[in-house]
């Protein structure tokens, strides 16, 4: 690949493809799918951490009208795998944290299963439970890889040697709560089996990763699953895989012989379908007495659930931001009676660059220097970690761009300098950065249509992200026609296959694939196709992938007001400015930065899951307590980007976009908060009372 | 589960004297979350609704009487000017939705230690009027609020009102909170003068087992603005008066730790709303020139 795919469509604001069907209501979410004969099912869940289910009395469930079929761990249908414990479904009677699925009533209404299903009485043999996450654990151990298979620590040159003899250093410890994922649409499927083949409607990011796993622990041949998913109202990472009421919506439908619907309520939402691990980060730093850093070394604490490894790669950003030749990172795990942690918006980076930038600004201030110059002054030539090129690195861009646009120039650093009104008001930045790649699997099938339209397939996912508008500006270009001239289909498994929509993937995966198939068309059918003329392609190898390090980068800017007589914080400007490759659609890209940033504010700020560790569960499960930024919290909120030319990472020249916006916002945000206060806030969320004690 | 729909408070009344444990709803932004959150599961519902006399507000001599089931969003656009404090309390409530549900009928029944409006009709010496086939019961704000989500109401009773009276003198209310909106009180203060007894209400919220007076800095301030002749001759307050008054309302709570903030926090924020809320009344009483009186 030597130029870039030239844009013409790519680069245009369009409006969402998808955009009138939401907003009239009809768009299709997995569970309004019409399907004859359906039932409901409503889960049991276990009110206890740990132990084992001694006797479950269905009797009262079973005689309401309406209720169909009772579900436990006695009377379920086998699955053919039960190698993943997260999805091995009243498989077996032992209680791995509270919330977990013990059984299921399915009945004719869903009213009418959630009745019974609160009639089911069940008896437990309990355990101790063991929920506490803190750092001095004695049975915190390493993990074999971090998410998804990064070395669980790292070390290069002599970091104790290195801090001892630094002029400046810092050790402190940042932690972020526990989040959870919270999209609008709650995760949803629906099962009907028609003799040996299953078809799913499912609220997914991806049908072809659902069908394959799936398939296997049901025992049935993939291409007789068939997986349908056109719309998804948000996912954040915990539709990325399937969860446990996927593969329950599928056994009980076997179980009764008819189609069965599963919605998973909100509260069951913070038990069943992931979040995001707390974390602990002892961080220190050392540098020289101009500013240059000698030695990073972060040390991560975490949990995962007992029955299954999650391990959040926090430390991992702290591997290729920033100079210094003496660094080392780790991560330990502490396994907890507690539910499976996955992925939540850029896992490991969301965490990770919150105490790596929080502790930069420290480091800033203690070597006397402006938190943007301190950043520059320890830009790496080359990534610290591999040694190799950056395909593009402009951090330095985003910053001196950010600093423009926000006046940062004028700043006096004095913290609790500037008061306006009973207010404290100050100013932050932090360093946002997601790496750039893509996942292999995807085929894309251009076939030209009797109306002279080309039909672009493949599984792909729109999560809200707007793939149906990007990819066919993709598509375009790619073809050389008009936006109008093609038809895109996507979100089903009777299309080509299609990776999942994580980790910013998406957009260069399939894009890639898509490019490969409009060449292929291209060549075999010219310029003049004939109707039914079909080509595929599939996701090319790019021979760079060994050769850089490939990166998006991005600068946040916060002005935050700290109300000085009652600790009230509010965020009244944020600025990103991001150097992200090219930008296919700028006006959905827009809605992905500044979505990631208003999440990002949401973390800083408010949210945070609240464990009773008496019982193990999540006492504020529900959107009245787990508090979520809402508009009147957000007031001037800009996303900007920088031109970035970027021929390495693939021939679109993209880097994904839909998780950098929510890296480094906390940390802009709580240095902002330090500036304006004089308090450095080290433990997420930024509450109140932290600014008076 | 029964439905009760009456269309005038005397079958209201009836249908609660024959079914005590039927749940009332007016807005329903409390019982339509108890219910989805499987809180409650009450035998029968009655709704209100329909219940022409309790969604209005009349005039009756030196007071408002508030329709129990008239919205916020009604306090806030048509009584506003007379009833300053609960408009400004008001005004605090959840979202545009939940203000154009919930009422302060509504607020009484729940009970929460966190309502909005509770603070303002202590401090205003509101009174609630309660309603059953046996008769009717004035019942004053301050003997209302018996314990965490329990009020004074009998079995039988409803509310049918609550009447506040009506001012020009300054009134004040004051809410700290985690966020902009649809947010729970982490504390508030509520403020109201009352010139013509010579005397200051003040009370909180979100602090204790329920809402409540801060009678000693009630007493505090109303002798302190008394004994110097504050009320015909207003002059600006002693820094340390104010000061002292904070410290006075702040001990009148009972804080807990919880979610939302510390019990150390809370008493420190009492304490600022409080000087905050006298401040900004003792300003408008000023600027209000009562002097001449
Ligand atoms: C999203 C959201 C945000 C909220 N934010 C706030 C807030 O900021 N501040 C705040 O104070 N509250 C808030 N609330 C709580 C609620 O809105 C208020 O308490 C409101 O005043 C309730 O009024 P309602 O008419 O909806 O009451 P309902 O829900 O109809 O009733 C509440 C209780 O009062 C009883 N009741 C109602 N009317 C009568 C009557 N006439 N006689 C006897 N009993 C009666 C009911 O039986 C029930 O127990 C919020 C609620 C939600 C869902």
């Amino acid at each position: 690949m030597t130029g870039l795919l030239p844009a013409r469509v790519i680069g245009q604001p369009l409006e969402r493809a998808d955009g009138m069907a939401k907003v009239t209501g009809t768009a299709t979410y997995a569970a309004e799918h019409p399907v004859p004969g359906l039932t409901h099912l409503h889960p049991v869940q276990a009110t206890i951490a740990r132990g084992r289910v001694s006797a479950v009395d269905t009797a009262q469930a079973e005689a309401l009208d309406g209720v169909i079929a009772v579900l436990t761990p006695a009377n379920a249908p086998r699955l053919a795998s039960t190698e993943d414990p997260e999805l091995a479904v009243l498989q077996s009677d032992e209680v791995a944290f509270r919330g977990q699925v013990i059984g299921a009533v399915v009945a004719t209404t869903p009213e009418i299963a959630r009745h019974a299903a609160g009639l089911v009485q069940v008896s437990y043999v309990e355990q101790p439970h063991d929920v506490a996450l803190r750092p001095d654990r004695a049975d915190l151990y390493a993990p074999d890889k971090v998410n998804p298979a990064f070395p669980t620590d790292t070390e290069q040159g002599d970091v104790p040697s290195a801090l001892a003899d630094a002029a400046v250093r810092l050790d402190q410890t940042y932690t972020t709560a526990w989040y959870h994922n919270n999209p609008m649409e709650p995760h949803a499927t629906i099962a009907s089996w028609d003799g040996g083949d299953l078809t799913l409607h499912d609220s997914t990011q991806g049908v072809t990763a659902v069908r394959d796993t799936v398939a296997p622990v049901l025992g049935v041949a993939p291409e007789r699953v068939r997986v349908i998913c056109p719309h998804v109202g948000g996912g954040f990472g915990s539709k990325g895989q399937p969860h446990v009421h996927l593969v329950l919506a599928a056994l009980a439908a076997k179980a009764v012989g008819r189609p069965v619907r599963l919605v998973v309520t909100r509260q069951q939402m913070f038990a069943l379908v992931g979040y995001r691990t707390p974390t602990i980060q002892r961080i220190r730093m050392g540098a020289d007495r101009t500013g240059r850093l000698t030695a990073i070394s972060v040390d991560v604490v975490e949990q995962t659930s007992r029955i299954k490894e999650f391990a959040e790669q926090t430390a991992v950003p702290a591997r290729m931001m920033y100079a210094a030749p003496h660094r080392r990172t780790t991560h330990r795990l502490a396994a907890l009676d507690v539910p499976v942690p996955s992925w939540m918006r850029a896992p490991g980076e969301c965490p990770g660059m919150f105490g790596l930038e929080t502790a930069v600004d420290e480091m800033a201030a203690a070597c006397g220097l402006d938190p943007i110059e301190f950043r520059v002054r320890n830009e790496p030539e080359r990534d610290p970690e591999t040694g190799r090129p950056f395909s593009s690195r402009n951090l330095v861009a985003c910053l001196r761009e950010g600093a423009r646009r926000f006046g940062w120039a004028h700043r006096d650093p004095t913290p609790r300098a500037r008061r306006e009104a009973g207010w404290l008001v100050g100013t932050g930045v932090a360093a946002s950065t997601y790496p750039a790649g893509r996942i292999a699997g995807s085929s894309v099938t251009i076939r030209f249509g009797p109306d002279r339209r080309y039909q672009v397939e493949t599984a792909a996912a729109d999560l809200g992200t707007g793939t149906w508008t990007a990819l066919r500006q993709i598509a375009a270009d790619a073809l050389g026609v008009d936006y109008a001239e093609v038809d895109l289909r996507i979100g089903d498994t009777a299309l080509p296959p299609a990776s999942v929509a994580g980790g910013s993937t998406g957009i260069a995966s399939w894009g890639s694939a898509v490019l490969d198939a409009a060449e292929a068309f291209r060549d075999k059918f010219g310029a003049n196709p004939s109707e039914g003329d079909e080509a595929s392609g599939g996701m090319p190898d790019n021979p760079h992938t060994e050769r850089y390090a490939m990166h998006a980068f991005g600068a946040q800017f916060a002005e935050v007001r700290v109300r000085e007589d009652t600790g009230e914080i509010r965020v009244s400007r944020l600025l990103g400015v991001f150097a992200a490759g090219r930008i296919v659609n700028p006006r959905t890209a827009r809605s992905q930065f500044i979505g990631g940033m208003t999440m990002g504010l949401s973390m800083a700020l408010h949210e945070q899951s609240v464990l009773d560790q008496r019982f193990g569960h999540i006492v504020n499960h529900d959107l009245a307590e787990y508090h979520i930024a809402a508009n009147a919290d957000v007031a001037e909120l800009e996303a900007h980007w920088i031109d970035e030319h970027d021929p390495y990472v693939n021939p679109l020249g993209t880097k994904g976009i839909g998780e950098i916006g929510i890296v480094g916002t906390a940390a802009a945000i709580s240095n902002a908060a330090h500036h304006a206060t004089g308090v450095r806030v080290r433990d997420l969320p930024i509450t109140l009372d932290k600014f008076l004690s | 589960m029964d439905f009760l729909s009456p269309t005038s408070l005397a079958e209201a009344l009836a249908a609660k004297a024959r079914q005590p444990e039927a749940v009332p709803i007016a807005g329903g932004t409390d019982v339509m979350v108890e219910l989805n959150f499987d809180q409650r599961r009450p035998s029968a519902l009655l709704d209100l609704n329909r219940v022409a006399e309790l969604s209005e507000w009349t005039v009756a001599g030196e007071h408002i009487r508030l329709g129990a089931t008239v919205s916020y969003t009604r306090i806030i656009d048509e009584l506003g000017t007379r009833l300053p404090g609960l408009a400004m309390a008001a005004r605090t409530v959840g979202s545009p939705q939940i203000r154009n549900r919930g009422s302060v009928g509504g607020n009484l029944g729940a009970a929460s230690p966190a309502g909005d409006t509770h603070p303002v009709l202590l401090a205003t010496d509101a009174v609630v009027e309660a309603v059953s086939v046996r008769g009717t019961r004035m019942i004053p704000a301050s003997e209302f609020y018996l314990g965490v989500k329990r009020n004074a109401l009998a079995a039988d009773e409803l509310i049918a009102a609550v009447h506040l009276p009506i001012t020009s003198a300054p009134q004040q209310f004051a809410k700290v909170g985690t966020r902009n909106a649809m947010v729970i009180a982490v504390c508030s203060v509520a403020l109201a003068l009352h010139p013509e007894q010579g005397r200051v209400g003040a009370a909180l919220g979100s602090a204790a087992p329920t809402p409540r007076r801060a009678l000693a800095a009630e007493a505090f301030l109303s002798a302190e603005l008394g004994d110097t002749g504050q009320w015909s001759a207003p002059r600006p307050l002693p820094g340390s008066v104010v000061t002292r008054f904070g410290e006075l309302v702040a001990q009148a709570a009972e804080p807990i730790d919880d979610v939302r903030g510390s019990a150390a926090y809370r008493r420190h924020a009492l304490a600022v709303l409080a000087r905050r809320t006298l401040d900004w009344a003792w300003q408008d009483y000023l600027r209000a020139g009562h002097g001449g009186e």
